[in-house]
């Protein structure tokens, strides 16, 4: 158990909830705070289960933020400015998002270029995008939506007290990203993408196809935040969601996700989201001083990737290695140490 | 050794150019199943171009190539596959970071169900892959979910040779499998080999190591900077005609030190 | 082995670093069940931290009497209405009792407080957000701030009728709301008095990057030599755009929304034509103590709307303003 990818990632989420627990007592446990850090959880979750899929292949999406924005202004823009109904707005802005994805993928597999630079080149030249068709159709930077009472209540309503719908929206992907991961033959071609590209396509894995369709998922996964945020808050800016660039790539990690890719679980980036929303969530309970915020944020965050490392290096050597390895039970254990002795 | 007379595959006249140099110059080969072909040179002889030719990396730049007597072009390491040609790479040629049944069944997974509920069936493929270790003499493993980088260089290779075996290669083709193990593993490894050729594969075995290749080879032939300089069969060459011919081989010091450890070590695997 | 060991002992380094900081005074003490709880919501740049001084010396008397004094930062101004409304959340789940907030997103940020208010806490605006609370959409005990439209108009009629006939607005961050009513009524205020006005935009992350600002003033200038004046946001931008100028030798005049020691100087210097003050140091004094007055003693002031601006810094007032600069309180 201990070798799986999860497990480090619940430890370091098992200690953010003791340290929390301790210097934030007694409000971090009370029902509000914990709403705040699981909506938190949630709203980052639904770019960053993707994203994790993203990266388990090898790839890097830095575009997300940028994304998300085009998929919450062109609802935004649609419903709010001009008029039209909500069941037009709100899916135009996921298959916006979802289009920029695809031609994430289609540049990666096409050019050879990086996912690096061509992610970060959509980053910028889609935020100007955005910005330039939001100027031009309502000169202004934030717009204001009306949503309609069927969205607001699914996407943007609450489900107790302050905990969001968006939760039960990432409980859903959750399971979806889990399923295609654990119980499918893609998430074992998404593994060995991110292992061995080139082993992957000799073993006759479609790399073309999945590394398109990856990209789409976090598109669709940026936009559908996005447009869930125009249905909580009402309302969306053109410079939203630059954070999660940063957010996502680091709940992926403390997830336990190698940066390089072919490695990680969905499960694992579950505690990874939940420990860096706690983190950054629990610092207001603790009533430290807020100029110290970010560093506690960065050690904390330091210190759940490093035992996260350790803890993958433990999983590799989980079987035996040393280079002489006696074919029968029957020898007894004395020869093996004298053998190890003279290997040496 | 000399029943077969249809080669299952045969090389005629390759030549691959790059850039303005030539890596092989109208090579001529013939693999045949049930033995294995030793592919001898030194680093930059040409015997890595020679295989990626035959493994559907490169295409030549003039030759004919025929499988079962059509002539026919090898386009991609995936038609390489649909042909039945196998290449396992000097480190193992598997992915490292996931378990031995993930890596094992990569593009070829079982499933389990219908439509869009399929699931990959890993409980039996850790069964099959446990098996098929276990029966290739890597006793160790006896949880598939293992992780394939925590087995030693040696298990790696011979698990890639499983696999290929599995899933019914025609021609096995190894590129320096023991140029990075140590001796034992070396022994395990060329003992595997022969167990794949008993079992009806055409082996290519590539290497500049002499004395692992007389160990197992039926069929010679030497490359020395692209060009094919000599071809012949077992028993027809002493090592030392074989060193010599290959510019730049093994000191003769390194190879009586292997040979010894090598007639040592045998006996602990009976 | 090595790695391994070296990766643990580091665990624990980091550890007993955060424990002790934690215990050696970021951590406060708890005052008694039933206690006032004041909070104010603020940004985290330069702006912010004189505003948080204000508070911060209000929120230590806060303590002094006996009360709960808690800043909440908001790391940056990407995503301010999501961002906000999830800040006024945590301020409720912090059993605040009182809540001093900039209000820049009405649409986001007017249900949140409502929601806040039902919760029996008390709401307090500053910094920005008059309108809002003019017209209804917000409602609060009281506003302490200026008006970064006001504001921007300031800026252009003072620019216009200074010497500039060609001005422009630098803007650094060009999603971000307030900004764009800054700009917005500089080329009001400008046009208004017969200049000519409009906007840089600069890409939306060159928030305190010298060199992206720098650059982009020369190509204008280049493209546009009759530009004589331009305003920016930050003393930080400001600095760069000095520099800018300094590098193609233009005479254009330069102006902005906020004040440094550098600022200042070269006012005196007569090398910036004004600073726009709103007194932010003022804004967060307020905020706080007038609001743990009200939850204390039920005390408001005749006026629920103090304006601390816009306040014009010229060369006749600069020197008296200067030692309050240096030293964090304006």
């Amino acid at each position: 158990m201990t070798r799986r990818p999860e497990f480090a990632a619940f430890i370091g989420l098992l200690f953010v909830v003791i340290f929390f627990g301790y210097f934030g007592w007694p409000v971090f446990t009370s029902t509000l705070v914990t709403a705040s850090w699981l909506n938190v959880a949630a709203e980052l979750g639904l770019i960053a289960l993707p994203v994790s899929l993203v990266m388990i292949a090898g790839h890097l999406d830095l575009s997300v933020g940028s994304i998300m924005a085009a998929g919450a202004m062109t609802y935004a823009i649609l419903t709010g400015h001009f008029g039209l109904p909500d069941y037009i707005g709100l899916p135009a802005g996921l298959a916006v998002g979802t289009f920029f994805g695809f031609l994430n993928g289609l540049i990666v597999t096409k050019t050879k270029v990086s996912s690096f630079i061509v992610t970060l080149s959509m980053m910028f030249g889609l935020r100007g995008l955005v910005f330039g068709i939001t100027r031009l159709t309502t000169s202004t930077v934030l717009v204001p939506v009306e949503v309609s009472e069927m969205v607001r209540s699914t996407f943007g309503g609450r489900l107790y007290k302050t905990f969001e719908n968006a939760i039960v929206l990432w409980v859903i992907m959750a399971i979806i990203v889990s399923w295609i991961l654990y119980k499918t033959k893609y998430g074992n071609w998404v593994l060995a993408l991110g292992g061995d590209k080139t082993f992957a396509r000799a073993a006759g894995v479609p790399v073309e196809r999945v590394t398109i369709g990856l990209f789409m998922g976090s598109g669709f996964g940026s936009a559908l935040l996005g447009i869930t945020q125009v249905a909580l808050y009402g309302s969306a800016q053109v410079s939203a969601g630059q954070s999660y660039v940063f957010y996502s790539i680091i709940a992926v990690v403390v997830g336990g996700v190698l940066l390089t890719g072919g490695y990680g679980s969905p499960i694992g980036v579950i505690f990874g989201t939940l420990t860096f929303a706690i983190v950054s969530q629990g610092i207001y309970s603790t009533g430290w001083d807020s100029d110290w915020a970010s560093l506690i944020l960065g050690t904390l965050l330091l210190i759940a990737v490093i035992s996260n490392n350790t803890f993958r290096q433990l999983a590799l050597s989980a079987g035996d290695k040393v280079e002489t390895k006696p074919t029968t039970s029957k020898e007894p254990a004395e020869i093996k140490v004298t053998q190890e002795a003279t290997n040496d | 050794m000399t029943e077969q007379r249809t080669p299952y595959i045969g090389l005629k006249n390759i030549t691959k150019v790059f850039g303005g140099n030539a890596a092989l110059k109208d090579v001529s080969v013939e693999v045949y199943p049930g033995e294995v072909f030793c592919l001898l040179g030194d680093n930059g002889a040409g015997k890595s171009t020679l295989i990626k030719v035959l493994s559907g990396f490169h295409q030549p730049t003039s030759g004919i190539i025929r499988v079962e007597d059509r002539e026919l072009e090898i386009k991609s390491p995936r038609d390489a596959a649909h042909l039945g040609i196998s290449t396992v790479h000097q480190f193992g040629g598997t992915f490292p970071l996931m378990s031995l049944e993930r890596s094992f069944f990569v593009g070829l997974e079982p499933t389990k169900g219908w439509g869009p509920f399929k699931v990959f069936d890993r409980k039996t493929a850790k069964e099959i892959v446990v098996r098929e270790m276990q029966e290739m003499g890597i006793t160790g493993v006896t949880d598939g979910g293992q992780l394939v980088g925590s087995l030693s260089g040696g298990e790696r290779q011979v698990s890639a040779i499983a696999r290929a075996v599995y899933f019914g290669a025609k021609v096995l083709v190894l590129d320096e499998p023991t140029a990075a193990l140590g001796v034992k593993e070396s022994a395990h490894v060329l003992r595997i080999i022969m167990e794949a050729r008993n079992r009806g594969l055409a082996v290519v075995l590539v290497t500049h190591n002499v004395r692992h290749a007389m160990t197992v080879g039926d069929h010679f032939a030497i490359l020395i900077r692209g060009e094919k300089t000599d071809d012949f069969h077992k028993g027809e060459r002493t090592r030392e005609e074989i060193t010599d011919l290959m510019a730049g081989g093994e000191a003769m010091a390194d190879l009586e030190t292997e040979l010894a450890e090598l007639s040592g070590a045998r006996t602990t695997y009976l | 082995m090595l790695h391994k060991k070296l990766n643990w002992w580091l665990v624990i380094a980091m550890l007993a670093g955060l424990l002790l900081s934690a215990n050696t005074g970021f951590a406060k003490d708890a005052p008694g069940a039933g206690a006032k709880h004041v909070c104010a919501i603020g940004g985290a740049d330069a702006f912010f931290a004189v505003v948080k001084n204000g508070a911060d010396l209000a929120g230590s008397l806060v303590e002094a009497a006996g009360s709960k004094y808690t800043w909440i930062a908001l790391p940056n101004y990407d995503n301010i209405g999501p961002d906000m409304v999830k800040l006024i959340e945590q301020a409720v789940a912090l059993q605040c009792t009182t809540l001093a907030v900039p209000v820049w997103d009405g649409a986001a940020q007017a249900p949140a407080l409502a929601r806040a208010t039902k919760a029996d806490v008390k709401v307090f605006m500053y910094n920005s957000g008059l309108p809002l609370l003019e017209n209804g959409t917000v409602k609060a005990y009281g506003y302490y701030g200026t008006d970064e439209y006001k504001a921007g108009v300031a800026a252009g009629e003072y620019f216009a009728t200074h010497g500039s006939s060609n001005v422009r607005c630098v803007n650094t961050q060009p999603g971000a709301v307030n900004w764009q009513q800054r700009c917005g009524g500089l080329i009001k205020g400008a046009t208004s008095k017969g200049a000519q006005a409009g906007e840089i935009i600069l890409p939306a992350e060159s928030f305190g990057d010298a060199a992206a600002i720098s650059s982009a003033v020369q190509a204008t200038l280049a493209k546009d030599p009759t530009i004589d004046g331009f305003a920016t946001g930050s003393s930080a931008d400001a600095d760069a755009v000095n520099e800018a100028l300094k590098v193609m030798g233009s005479k254009a005049q330069t102006g902005g929304w906020d004040v440094s020691v550098n600022i200042i100087n070269r006012i005196l210097d007569g090398k910036q034509l004004f600073a726009v003050d709103q007194q932010g140091w003022y804004q967060g004094w307020l905020a706080v103590s007038h609001a743990w007055l009200y939850d204390q003693f039920s005390i408001l002031p005749a006026d629920p709307v103090i304006l601390t601006g816009p306040a014009l810094i010229t060369a006749d007032n600069a020197e008296t303003v200067l030692s309050g600069v240096e030293d964090g309180y304006r």
